[in-house]
């Protein structure tokens, strides 16, 4: 045990322990920086990669496209009818939709009546596996599906007539990209007699024009809570895609931006991805969202803009991407699940950005450990009643939160959240008179130190399984760490200090300023709007609200 | 033994030659004359014909049926008795010693693959009991000593049948096999009552299936060989492998039962009915005839809905044609080769099919027709069969099945699931059926869970539904779950029976190749008793379970031994190592050279010899 022992002499020589413990906050600090360091030089030469298809069967476009020519007439027939569909009731619709489909020699069924299924039984395949080809009826925007309406069926007709396919093929029509489209995975996971076997994977068409005619095409990937969908599917979706020679945009890349290949747009890119994994299921769904949670892999193909592509190269995608998935004897499983894109075909994966978020955790870990020692009470022991103290107020807010939380969700007031976050922020100003007592002031480090460890270990479980956010409310809390506790009468200055601070690091408030700033589609209070119907995300929200009561008590 | 064997090999060339040999035409109905006073009243015993049935919305049913019937043996002889000797005329070489060997009295061999649209399509042919699920299905009733023994009997046709058949039924083992108590049970539905040989013994019958077992042309090439005419001559000469796979549907199937006739002084004989079924989409498989390659249509093919807008850039597809005009040749690419040899039983094909349709048989290059649509293939000519109508769906009607049933996993865990099954009755009767499931021991099901849930219908229902349950759980790698309900569902009542259960954790070297695929569990199978006899199948399931990264404990196995080698070095020089000064060390390491020691011994002794000197 010589080694050990001459360690420990040596930082007892050097007296190591006391500085540490006095720059434990400037550790926080620079870990913090650190990490975010590391996550910015991702789109630097070296530290991606280039994607790959991982997977032999998959081989994308490998096999000649008849999606053409004849086709299109067809496609046309169906599109004039469907353009008369417009104002009809759903259920109208999903009549016409219902016969067609079964015309074409499908099994069909509704759910809720709302949502329209056929299912193709594959003639040579064991009909225990299906792939998913759905087409809501309105797409994220509002808009009326017409070109994915009269593709989908087309597709399906056009599908039927190969003996090629070893999954059944399952076409469904839901009224819209979120609740609807949602209800009937569910449903058919749990409840619907008719089924076709286990779903491997899902294409979501989305063609909101009339015209025979678009420019690119943007692939919509993020899942719910982090969840992506096998990289995989993603790298034959944009390899198919650029084959048929259209550009691909992720994220929703405008047109202008997508030749660019630089450090810059790959920076630009890396952190619209990080933007919508995070607000994933808060954003206006594209259909793909639908399906996490139930291992398929599913994707939203987007055609966009006005241009020289026709439709019929846009419905050659699906049946490429139909006949790679076709050829799958295993699960998506070879390639990336967790992943960050930079561009169509360079990606990160997990190993290279995890250690970002590892080291905000860190961060949090070493301001929890800062404000339990530097408490200038070095004499008073781990157990005694401050720390009590500190824990039940801990445990209340958690309850508090939690219990706010499911009240919010039956009853949303997103103005009065938003006034009530504005007031506690301004606790410390307000209460600047009054002085606090030496004994309180112990306790209110106790607490940060709580509430700042739960912060570090929630981080820390929160960011394998959805790092983005975990990265964002990591940064976006950050700021808390900051707030000072000072034993005498705080400055008017301190206390507007560490009124801001909490301000910008209260979680309502940052989510809503940083959705307001980086996405277009959120605007105002938008943001708390959608965390209802994306409860799911709600869950991982509340826990943010426990370090605000943790703390105002302690001011 | 020698003599028995050049027999059955003269048996055997007469045969041959019987079937092929145009010349010994003469001789070969001579000799089949002067075989009808052997076995009594039956002649050459071996009958084929082939059942044509048009379903609705262009689909077709082809149905191949084979009757074989061997020869008469004295039961209870064993089989290793080398005076006695065999010959065979149609019944296979290859089946009928197997069948001595394992005291099979009852055979029964399943290949099918494909969906059957009992919506559309009506019942299965047969009622049902001449098909499996999909995959690879196998039950026999074996006469054996107990229940150990017939097992025994089990593995080993069990694995003659896998080289037989070119499948996988070798993978046949314990934990595959179950012992069905209501369900497949020998009646007369199914062929009739059994003989006992050995009045000591039981009979016990015996079931497994190998779920989504690939059937393709290895396993139906050996079933056309064990016909008599070899695929060569009458209606098997149709049966080509890429024809019949290339099917919606498709099913082979052999029978195989022990008849006795007391009359006869006790003699037995074995029956052998050997099956081909499919159904195909007639316009597809015409079209991929000719079109190999799934090219769009050429623009004047297309076929429009003209009451839509249509023009040169618009066309909204109409229904599917309703005329219909085809030649077998086109579907199977081949003709039928007629034979003389089967002279007493001859070579027929029947079409069942309505007024609306014409249905004649092409003989060289003449066309006939004939009042019941039925046709005899008795000349040494190549017959070709015609098929045309103006409406296609007008058929005979298609029977309704009594009862749909359907079945799905549900859940997403890896850890647990549950497994429903939907029971429809559209009929005005209730429908008494027998629900047999047989699930692999790593699904481990809660009964307590058991659901009934449907409209009106809760679990307070349950004992007027489930008359009857026989459930045997599951011995880990040993024997599976069986469970067999008998259920009786009310007249237009649909509900669901549903229950959970565990997935278990598999050992590493239990996974199947393709580990990520998931296990396929068998279908059930539900076989109804009132009012009407059916037996049908579900659809087989996919049931994922955790799979590990197997290059995972390659990865561990190494980082393990990198962490090892690190630790134990540090460790090793910690316990090993002191801290001492250079003289210390100096002083220490001087008395460990061989020199020091050897002075040192020489002192010794020098030392002793010196007190020797002294005393001295």
């Amino acid at each position: 045990m010589g080694l050990v022992e001459r360690v420990k002499r040596q930082v007892a020589v050097m007296g190591l322990v006391p500085k540490l413990k006095k720059y434990l906050p400037l550790f926080s600090k620079i870990i913090a920086l650190i990490s975010l360091i590391s996550i910015a030089i991702l789109p630097i030469d070296g530290q991606y990669r280039n994607t790959y298809i991982s997977e032999n069967a998959l081989m994308p476009s490998q096999a000649y496209s008849y999606f053409r020519e004849t086709e299109w007439n067809i496609l046309r027939g169906y599109r004039t009818q469907v353009e008369n569909m417009v104002d009809l009731p759903l259920t109208e619709r999903n009549d016409i939709m219902e016969t067609w489909l079964n015309d074409i020699g499908a099994k069909t069924d509704t759910h809720n009546n709302s949502t329209i299924y056929g299912i193709f039984h594959s003639p040579r395949g064991d009909g225990t596996e299906a792939i998913v080809l759905a087409i809501p009826w309105h797409n994220s925007e509002g808009q009326f599906n017409t070109g994915g309406a009269a593709l989908g069926v087309s597709l399906a007709r056009f599908f039927w007539r190969w003996p090629i396919w070893s999954k059944n093929i399952i076409v469904v029509f839901s009224e819209d990209t979120g609740a609807s489209l949602r209800s009937w995975v569910e449903a058919y996971h749990t409840s619907l007699d008719l089924t076709g076997g286990s779903i491997e994977a899902a294409v979501i068409l989305d063609y909101a024009s009339e015209s025979d005619f678009f420019d690119y095409v943007e692939i919509h990937y993020d899942g719910l809570n982090g969840e992506l969908p096998n990289l995989d599917l993603v790298n034959i979706a944009v390899s198919i895609t650029e084959h048929e020679g259209m550009k691909v945009s992720l994220h929703g890349l405008p047109r202008e931006e997508l030749e660019e290949r630089s450090l810059w747009s790959r920076f630009k890119m890396l952190l619209r991805s990080i933007k919508d994994s995070s607000l994933a299921g808060i954003k206006k769904p594209h259909g793909n969202e639908a399906f996490s949670g139930w291992r398929i892999q599913a994707l939203t193909l987007k055609a966009c803009g006005e241009g020289g592509i026709d439709i019929t190269t846009f419905g050659r995608i699906p049946e490429a991407m139909f006949r790679s998935i076709n050829n799958l004897l295993e699960k998506f499983h070879q390639s990336f699940f967790y992943y960050l894109l930079l561009a169509p075909r360079n990606f990160v994966s997990i190993s290279s950005y995890l250690p970002a978020a590892v080291g905000l955790s860190l961060a949090f870990a070493c301001s929890s450990l800062g404000e339990f020692v530097n408490d200038n009470q070095d004499s008073i022991p781990f157990i005694s009643s401050y720390t009590l103290e500190a824990i039940i107020v801990w445990f209340l807010s958690i309850t508090f939160s939690f219990c706010f939380a499911i009240t919010y969700l039956k009853y949303t007031f997103p103005v009065m959240l938003m006034f009530i976050c504005i007031l506690f922020s301004f606790i410390p100003l307000i209460s600047r008179g009054l002085p606090l007592a030496e004994t309180k002031i112990t306790v209110a480090h106790r607490m940060k130190a709580f509430a700042f460890g739960y912060f570090s270990l929630v981080l820390t479980s929160l960011l394998m399984i959805n790092f983005p956010l975990a990265l964002t409310i990591g940064v976006l809390a950050f700021p808390m760490t900051l707030v000072k506790i000072s034993n005498t009468l705080p400055t008017s200055s301190q206390a507007l200090k560490n009124s801001m601070l909490l301000l910008v690091s209260n979680p309502y408030i940052s989510i809503c300023a940083f959705s307001n700033i980086f996405d277009s589609e959120l605007t105002g209070l938008a943001t708390l709007d959608r965390l209802i119907p994306a409860w799911n995300d709600m869950n991982c929200w509340t826990w943010f609200f426990s370090h605000l009561a943790g703390y105002h008590a302690g001011l | 033994m020698k003599y028995s064997r050049s027999l059955t090999g003269l048996c055997q060339y007469i045969l041959l030659s019987l079937v092929f040999l145009k010349q010994l035409n003469a001789e070969a109905s001579q000799f089949s004359e002067d075989e009808s006073t052997y076995g009594g009243d039956t002649t050459f015993p071996y009958k084929e014909n082939m059942h044509i049935k048009p379903l609705p919305r262009n689909h077709l049913m082809m149905s191949f049926s084979f009757n074989m019937t061997s020869e008469s043996f004295v039961p209870g002889k064993s089989a290793s008795n080398f005076d006695q000797y065999s010959h065979y005329y149609a019944f296979p070489k290859a089946i009928e010693p197997l069948l001595h060997h394992t005291s099979t009295r009852k055979l029964n061999l399943r290949f099918t693959r494909g969906f059957w649209n009992s919506k559309q399509w009506g019942r299965l042919p047969n009622d049902g009991f001449m098909s499996g699920s999909s995959g690879v299905e196998l039950w026999a009733v074996i006469e054996a000593a107990s229940k150990e023994d017939a097992y025994k009997q089990w593995k080993s046709l069990a694995n003659s049948l896998s080289g037989l058949f070119c499948a996988s039924i070798n993978f046949i083992d314990s934990s595959k096999t179950t012992y069905p108590v209501h369900s497949f049970q020998p009646d007369e539905v199914t062929g009739g009552e059994l003989p006992l040989f050995q009045d000591k013994n039981d009979l016990y019958l015996i079931r497994a299936a190998l779920a989504n077992e690939p059937v393709c042309t290895e396993n139906l090439t050996p079933l056309v060989k064990l016909l008599p005419t070899k695929g060569k001559a009458g209606i098997s000469s149709l049966l080509d492998g890429h024809k019949v796979f290339d099917s919606l549907w498709h099913n082979l199937a052999i029978d195989v039962n022990t008849r006795c006739d007391d009359t006869d002084g006790g003699k037995c004989h074995f029956e052998m009915e050997a099956l081909v079924n499919m159904a195909i989409h007639v316009p597809n498989v015409l079209h991929r005839n000719e079109n190999p390659i799934p090219r769009p249509l050429r623009g004047e093919e297309l076929r429009c809905d003209e009451s839509k807008t249509h023009d040169e850039y618009h066309c909204f597809p109409s229904s599917e044609e309703s005329k219909a005009q085809y030649l077998f040749s086109k579907i199977f690419g081949k003709t039928i080769r007629g034979s003389k040899a089967m002279v007493l039983h001859v070579s027929n094909i029947c079409v069942d099919v309505s007024d609306k349709w014409t249905a004649l048989i092409k003989v060289n290059d003449g066309y006939f027709s004939t009042s019941d649509n039925c046709f005899d293939l008795n000349e040494e000519s190549e017959y070709d069969l015609f098929l045309s109508t103006e409406d296609t769906n007008d058929i005979l009607p298609v029977e309704d099945v009594p009862v749909y049933v359907s079945r799905s996993l549900t859940g997403s865990g890896q850890d647990y699931g549950g497994l429903r099954a939907v029971f429809n009755n559209p009929t005005s009767e209730p429908v008494k059926i027998i629900y047999f499931e047989s699930l692999p021991w790593f699904m481990r099901i809660y009964l307590s869970t058991l659901t009934l849930d449907g409209k009106d219908i809760d679990n307070s229902n349950l004992p007027d539904i489930i008359k009857s349950t026989n459930y045997t759980p599951s011995i880990d790698r040993n024997r599976p779950t069986q469970l067999e309900f008998i259920l009786t569902i009310p007249a237009y009542t649909s509900f669901s029976l549903s229950y959970q259960f565990d997935k278990a954790l598999l050992h590493f070297s239990e996974y199947l190749p393709d580990a990520n695929h998931g296990f396929e569990i068998e279908s059930a199978v539900i076989t109804v008793i009132h009012p009407v006899s059916y037996q049908f199948r579900t659809s087989t399931l996919l049931l994922s379970i955790a799979t590990p990264d197997f290059s995972m404990p390659y990865n561990v196995i190494i980082i393990t031994s990198t962490v090892m080698g690190l630790i134990f070095g540090m460790l090793f020089n910690m316990f090993v190592k002191r801290m001492m000064t250079l003289e210390e060390a100096d002083k220490i390491l001087v008395t460990r050279t061989l020199k020091y020691k050897l002075n040192v011994l020489r002192q010794k002794i020098l030392s002793k010899f010196q007190k020797l000197t002294k005393k001295d």
